[in-house]
């Protein structure tokens, strides 16, 4: 036991003394930098959710969806040959997993579900077909339920952030990148055509608890430190942190690769889209605003 | 060595996980765990009242709504409310879709029923207490017999006192608050006693909608949309009958909420008039019930033509009154339905999704530290959190639906994160020198578990909205993703900790 010990010990350190150097130039980058290039991704993003905001969902908006598993079908063709026979227009869009591949017909609220099966069902007998609808009422409560889940979580986090640091300028930044994570997110969200539903709700608030998680090790890193330097500290807590990140991005993928469901593959993916935002509003902003925050301070500035 | 291996499974947070673990394996064995019908097939309704309720209302209707589809000979029905709105109802083992749009239909074709006389309400589906076989007599009457609750019995003898003859109405559905744009001789029908039965003193029926429904009545003349906007001010709707069909589209692009109805061919303003109020009736009142005496045992009669139209006038009768309990109407508003053969297949691939992420994560952390030592440890952690969540589960028969496994998957992917915490501040302890190692050693625990409560309590913070706010199927996110959080921060980070400090050789 105490052998492998000794051949552990060093090898480990190694690794993470390789890690270190790699990231380094993070370390040395200039506060002022780090501070500027995310808020300017971050207007970047806000642009383009003014542009091309994510698309509702039918549990939002209302409307119908029938997906047909095990159904392979050139998607504009299948609208049409579905359009025609039931008389009302409907959006095809095929999606593949591992283990089947399918497609999902929208069609607007008010359309029998039934109906579309059953010309689906002409063409395609072996699928297996499950059908949701809403209407837009209800899309509507939706609505103002998921902006109020948002935003009360948000304080509620905010709020948490607080009473845990106690302190003004490193709580705000934890709260800022939060933002800017669910920001990015979404706007990736309306790069990608990924539809706002009740389930990429979850997973932004879901992103609140996630996101905080790296911020908080870096705050703590860094202004409870006890011995090294702001550099030492940063660069310990970056290590940790991309290791935390990258495990839950490898779990994240898997899920997302496997599952043909819509509910967690949207889940999966939008969580992706926050922790990688996530890497940038931690390591870069949060940290560069950290640093020029403990300089002032060193300096006997007080915020 | 030895030793310390025993100090180490006397911990008692080691102690704790153990317990947990053998706990949450024998709760599995003995008591499986249930899915929602996303994996396990069925249909889920979402319904939503006409107008807000208080809880009493709502669980009326939750009642109501539950005996009546288990009188469909339905099982595995959860009905379920939430907020003051929405009511939730599942069905498992419906393996077709004409099936879940039957359930539909039910569920929609429950109608608010209504007592009125002279203007007042008496009482509701809620007062009908119970409704008696009907009866054909040989020269074609009806007559329906039911009971009616105490205080409605009670308020009906005193309105009635007297008044023999006079017309009792009843309706399913009437446009509560509203105003009616009618054709001049409908209007005209309306307040003339043709809806009087044998009572030409009483009020006319135009008079009687108005007090009990506070619903107004205007002959059409050529208004303009704008001008019945303005008389609409105040109501709920606008009820167009037979007039021209512009003015709803016009309306509705003043955000006025409208429901037209067309006269169908050869429909009388009478049978026009019955159709938009919802009306059954009105039943002449016999003179027994005049008296100014409660009677709960009454009965609905009236005569038809040939015996085929009154079978068919009581057996209508006799339906309304029978499933006309529900105090609020419901519209379904969100509908899914899932086939048994392909939540098993979600199942599987939930399942296949699980041990792939597991399998992930023990290989990026073997990767990362390249040392089994930590990647074993941190993917069995995760492995006993999800056994300890899915005992859980199943011990308080958590359906466990799709959301509800993303939401566990989640919580090991933070639980992951704050092993790397709690690892890593570990190694950083590899350089200190020996004498302050252990003070050092507990400094860093601290700092780590500082991170680690700071990020729960943010998390489940920001989750608790979701699972009190929330309707829908989203509850089930929330509620693993907490207990997740909760049995990760109480039970398996500490017991973590110690394995961690076991195995990299601190003390």
């Amino acid at each position: 036991m105490s052998k492998s010990k000794t051949r552990t010990g060093p090898s480990i350190d190694s690794i993470k003394a390789k890690e270190r150097e790699k990231l380094s130039f993070l370390a040395r980058m200039e506060y002022k930098k780090m501070i500027t290039y995310p808020l300017a991704v971050f207007l970047i993003a806000l642009i383009l959710l003014a542009i091309s905001f994510p698309p509702l969902g039918i549990d939002l908006n209302g409307g119908v969806v029938v997906t047909g598993y095990g159904v392979d079908a050139n998607p504009d063709e299948l609208a049409k040959y579905v359009s025609d026979k039931i008389g009302v227009d409907v959006r095809v869009e095929r999606f593949t997993g591992v283990q089947s591949t399918g497609v999902r017909v929208y069609a607007p609220a008010g359309t029998d579900p039934v109906r579309i099966i059953r010309v689906l069902k002409e063409r395609y007998p072996n699928a297996e077909y499950i059908h949701s609808e809403v209407q837009p009422t209800f899309g509507k409560i939706a609505q103002q339920q998921g902006i109020r889940a948002l935003v009360f979580a948000f304080l509620a986090m905010a709020a948490v952030v607080f009473l845990f640091f106690r302190s003004l300028v490193p709580s705000l930044t934890i709260i800022f990148s939060a933002l800017s994570d669910m920001t990015i997110a979404v706007a990736l969200m309306g790069i990608f055509g990924i539809e706002l539903t009740t389930a990429t709700i979850a997973a932004l608030l879901m992103l609140i608890g996630y996101t905080v998680d790296s911020n908080i090790l870096l705050t703590t890193k860094l202004l409870k430190r006890k011995e090294g330097s702001v550099e030492e500290a940063y660069l310990s807590a970056v290590s940790t942190g991309f290791t935390m990140s990258t495990t839950t991005l490898g779990a994240l993928f898997v899920l997302w690769l496997v599952s043909t469901n819509q509910t967690i593959d949207n889940i999966a993916i939008v969580l992706i889209f926050g922790l990688l935002a996530d890497f940038m509003n931690t390591w870069v902003l949060n940290a560069g605003v950290l640093k020029w925050y403990l300089t002032r301070e060193a300096r006997g500035g007080r915020v | 060595m030895k030793r310390k291996t025993k100090r180490l499974l006397l911990n008692w947070k080691i102690l704790l996980l153990i317990l947990f673990l053998v706990g949450s394996i024998a709760t599995l064995a003995l008591r499986p765990l249930t899915y929602g019908i996303d994996i396990s097939g069925g249909v889920a309704l979402v319904a939503q009242t006409e107008h807000p309720v208080d809880s009493k209302t709502m669980s009326v209707v939750v009642d109501s709504l539950q005996r009546r589809l288990n009188n469909l000979g339905l099982r595995d029905i959860t009905v379920e409310a939430q907020g003051n709105q929405i009511v939730l109802v599942k069905v498992a083992n419906i393996s077709t879709e004409e099936q879940a749009n039957q359930i539909k239909t039910v569920i929609e074709s429950q109608g608010v029923f209504y007592m009125e006389f002279s203007g007042v309400i008496f009482g509701t589906g809620k007062d009908v207490e119970y409704v008696g076989v009907y009866k054909i007599n040989s020269d074609n009457s009806w007559s329906v017999p039911f009971r009616i609750s105490k205080s409605a019995a009670e308020k009906f003898a005193k309105l009635a006192k007297g008044k023999p003859g006079w017309p009792v109405d009843m309706f399913l559905d009437p446009p509560v608050n509203s105003l009616l744009v009618v054709p001049e001789s409908v209007y005209k029908a309306m307040n003339s006693s043709e809806f009087n039965a044998r009572a030409p003193e009483a009020p006319t029926l135009l008079e009687r909608i108005t007090k009990a429904f506070n619903i107004s009545v205007v002959a059409y003349a050529n208004q303009s949309a704008g001008e019945i906007a303005k008389l609409a001010e105040g109501k709920d709707k606008v009820v167009l009958v037979d007039v021209p069909q512009e003015l709803q589209t016009e309306l509705e692009g003043m955000n006025v909420t409208v429901r037209y109805v067309a006269r169908a061919q050869g429909e009388s303003d009478h049978q026009l008039i019955v159709q938009v109020l919802g009306l059954y009736g009105p039943y002449s009142l016999g003179e027994g019930l005049t008296v100014g005496e409660a009677q709960q045992d009454v009965q609905i009669t009236g005569s038809a033509p040939d015996r085929l139209s009154a079978e068919q006038e009581a057996s209508k009768v006799y339906t309304v009154l029978k499933s006309g309990s529900l105090p609020v109407k419901l519209n379904v508003v969100g509908m899914q339905f899932i086939s048994p053969r392909l939540g098993e297949g979600f199942k599987t691939q939930a399942l296949y999704a699980g041990i792939g992420a597991l399998i992930a994560v023990f290989l990026i952390v073997y990767f990362h530290y390249r040392n089994l030592k930590i990647a074993v440890p941190v993917a069995s952690t995760s492995l006993f959190e999800a056994i300890i969540i899915l005992g859980f589960a199943a011990l308080i028969q958590w359906n466990l639906d799709l959301p509800s496994i993303a939401g566990i998957i989640a919580a090991i992917g933070t639980g992951v994160d704050q092993q790397v915490v709690i690892t890593d501040e570990l190694l950083g302890g590899e350089r200190s020198t020996r004498v302050s190692r252990r003070s050092s050693v507990l400094r860093r625990m601290g700092r780590a578990f500082f991170v680690i409560f700071a990020s729960a309590a943010t998390t489940i913070a920001a989750m608790s909205f979701l699972l009190v706010y929330f309707v829908g199927t989203l509850k089930g996110f929330a509620f693993t993703t907490i207990l997740g959080v909760l049995i990760g921060v109480l039970i398996t980070r500490p017991a973590y900790a110690e394995i961690a400090k076991y195995l990299l050789g601190e003390d």
